[in-house]
């Protein structure tokens, strides 16, 4: 099986390297929580959000007439896509449409979702991912490690290296500054040539029709402003009603995904500028499904902070990687199943249900229940192994039975103690794989507790 | 609340001034837009500013991407800030070409500090209507290797507030 815990076991063989990521992530969710706490009314804030959320999912479809109509007016070409197939196409069309060869592309978990690079690459046409974090990722063909943070899993030298290859730099040049100013060399020269640039959608405002994208590197606008096309790409839940709405959502995002009090650039695109086109995909892609189910649909407000992966420890110690999905952490591991039941069975049981990712969220998705939903409906739908089932099955039975409990505790402290080590540590236990059991106590709780509350009556 | 009351109150501009510091703007406050326009001729005589209307053509929408990238310093004079974040409102009433504010090397915004509202809550009330505005907090930034923090990721590499 080479699921979560699998690839989670080969992210920790490097100890130093996973204790890293795990410090580096546990400083942006420190940041986090400064910025928080210097906002007087952030509770009352996610409260709002996650109201704003719940009234456009209920009313998704008024919304989203109303978006399109305001869009149209303004002199944008709106289409829509009910799948990951359509999208591809329609981008491409566009594209093509415009004799382009160069797409450049500012940063978009949904385009990772519908695979737009590869189709586009595939039909001859050179994509470029234009945030650096996004750009070393691509350079090194490989998935982002965090939604906000892609190359949180590399460290300097290795993107030092990279870049040696790629752009040609000093061998052994692992300096930042300089790092980032020659990918700004390199990137400039590729906005400057695109015939089309792409962006993803923080926020679509309904009665006004325009699209947001908040940036801290100015990619997005440096490729729209720069290409005569630009593409907005959005998924159907991206919709607020209001313009006033986005006030409450500028003020938790960038505090809550790296403490800024807000991106560099939050940047409203409304109108084409004279002589340029400006286009709109909304996107469903299995969303209105989602919609439709009373328990999952929660997970629709995600507004991709990454809150919940930096305090999550599981995330943390285990790298993005690891989870095989394209959102790692908590919200990738209740959205996943949803995409692909069977690939992604082992991903709510990546989780201690610590409860932290649902503390984090700005909109206030219940993640770790919705984990422990899905947790039951994996196990409805007999997703475990027989074995665990099982196991399970006699351990419901045992505990159920007092009398029954109390002998197999007893059978547990002696067969513990007398036992040879590799015995316990067996195949079988799998829990004793990666852990040492607990020191086996003389007696039981409930022999200590009636020998020292005085009274004899348990 | 009308837009008058919510632009204005002195008390706002020392918070307004502390925000654009964190997010790694400079910002200097001198009396009275006169006084910042000389400060900007003498220490910055190369800053191009799109005032007069000649200038404004020329780099309007029509302007080739290769001039406008050899751009170095402009000056752009801002609609209002937001003292929680340092963000200071921008549209397309407020320059030629949009791909201007990020397109430079460096930026200079003018501001009155009578123009200055509390949150994003009050900003929003203040945005006009209009087909490309943009919040800019702070130069372009990126923390993408390793969290360090590098101005001048795409954008601007340094971000200059003047306040009068």
């Amino acid at each position: 099986m080479k699921g979560h815990s699998y690839k989670a076991g080969i992210f920790l063989k490097d100890e130093s390297r996973a204790d890293w990521h795990d410090k580096t992530l546990w400083m942006v969710r420190q940041k986090r929580d400064k910025a928080a706490r210097s906002v007087a009314d952030w509770e009352d804030l996610r409260e709002r959000a996650s109201s704003i959320k719940e009234q456009v999912l209920s009313n998704l479809d008024f919304y989203l007439s109303e978006f399109e109509q305001r869009a149209v007016e303004n002199g944008v070409k709106v289409h829509r896509a009910s799948n990951a197939q359509e999208f591809n196409e329609i981008v491409y069309k566009i594209i093509t449409d415009n004799n382009a060869k160069l797409v450049v592309k500012s940063k978009s978990m949904l385009t990772e979702e519908c695979g737009l690079n590869p189709y586009l690459e595939q039909r001859g046409l050179e994509v470029v991912d234009t945030d650096l974090g996004e750009r070393i990722i691509q350079f090194r063909k490989e998935p982002p490690s965090h939604i906000v943070l892609p190359a949180i899993h590399l460290k300097k030298e290795e993107i030092g290296e990279l870049f040696h290859e790629k752009l040609n730099t000093p061998k052994g040049m692992s300096d930042p500054v300089l790092l980032t100013s020659a990918a700004r060399t390199h990137l400039r020269e590729k906005f400057l040539s695109a015939g089309v640039a792409i962006t993803g959608v923080n926020f679509a405002v309904a009665e006004t029709g325009s699209v947001v994208v908040c940036t801290n590197e100015g990619n997005a606008d440096m490729g729209v402003h720069a290409a005569p096309v630009q593409i907005h790409c959005m998924g159907i839940e991206k919709l607020v009603p209001q313009t006033r709405d986005l006030a409450v959502f500028t003020r938790l995002l960038a505090r809550n995904a790296t403490g800024q009090p807000i991106t560099a650039y939050t940047s409203h695109y409304r109108k084409p500028r004279p002589g340029g086109q400006m286009h709109i995909v909304i996107v469903d892609n299995g969303r209105s499904d989602r919609l439709k189910s009373e328990v999952h649909r929660s997970s629709l407000k995600c507004i991709r902070c990454g809150a919940c992966m930096n305090t999550c420890p599981v995330y943390r110690r285990s790298g993005g990687h690891s989870y095989g999905y394209l959102i790692p952490g908590p919200i990738g591991s209740i959205l996943a199943p949803s995409y692909n039941i069977k690939k992604h069975t082992d991903l709510p049981f990546a989780s201690s249900l610590c409860m932290s990712c649902s503390n984090v969220c700005p909109v206030k998705i219940e993640i770790h229940d919705q984990l422990y939903k899905w947790r039951q409906e994996l196990s409805e739908k007999g997703a475990f192994s027989p074995v665990k089932g099982l196991v399970l099955k006699i351990a419901g039975f045992i505990l159920s039975k007092s009398a029954l409990y109390d002998f197999s505790g007893k059978v547990a402290r002696v067969a513990l103690k007398g036992l040879p080590r590799r015995m316990v540590y067996s195949k079988i236990n799998v829990w004793g794989w990666e852990r040492e059991l607990p020191a086996v106590p003389q007696e039981s709780f409930k022999k200590w507790y009636s020998k020292n509350s005085g009274k004899n009556n348990l | 609340m009308s837009r008058d009351n919510l632009l204005t109150a002195k008390d706002l501009i020392p918070e307004f001034i502390e925000s654009l510091a964190h997010v790694g703007a400079e910002v200097i406050k001198l009396n009275g837009k006169d006084s910042v326009l000389a400060y900007i001729s003498e220490n910055y005589p190369e800053c191009i500013t799109f005032e007069n209307k000649e200038i404004w053509e020329e780099y309007s929408f029509s302007c080739s991407k290769e001039k406008l990238e050899k751009l170095g310093t402009i000056q752009l004079e801002g609609k209002f800030g937001v003292a929680e974040n340092g963000a200071i409102w921008l549209d397309d009433n407020c320059f030629p070409n949009r791909l201007l504010p990020f397109i430079a090397q460096k930026v200079i915004i003018l501001l009155d500090s009578g123009k200055i509202v509390k949150d994003m809550g009050d900003a929003y009330d203040c945005v006009n209507d209009c087909g490309y505005g943009v919040f800019i907090s702070g130069p372009s930034k990126t923390a993408d290797i390793e969290q360090s923090l590098v101005f001048g990721a795409h954008g601007p590499k340094s971000l200059l507030v003047t306040l009068f």
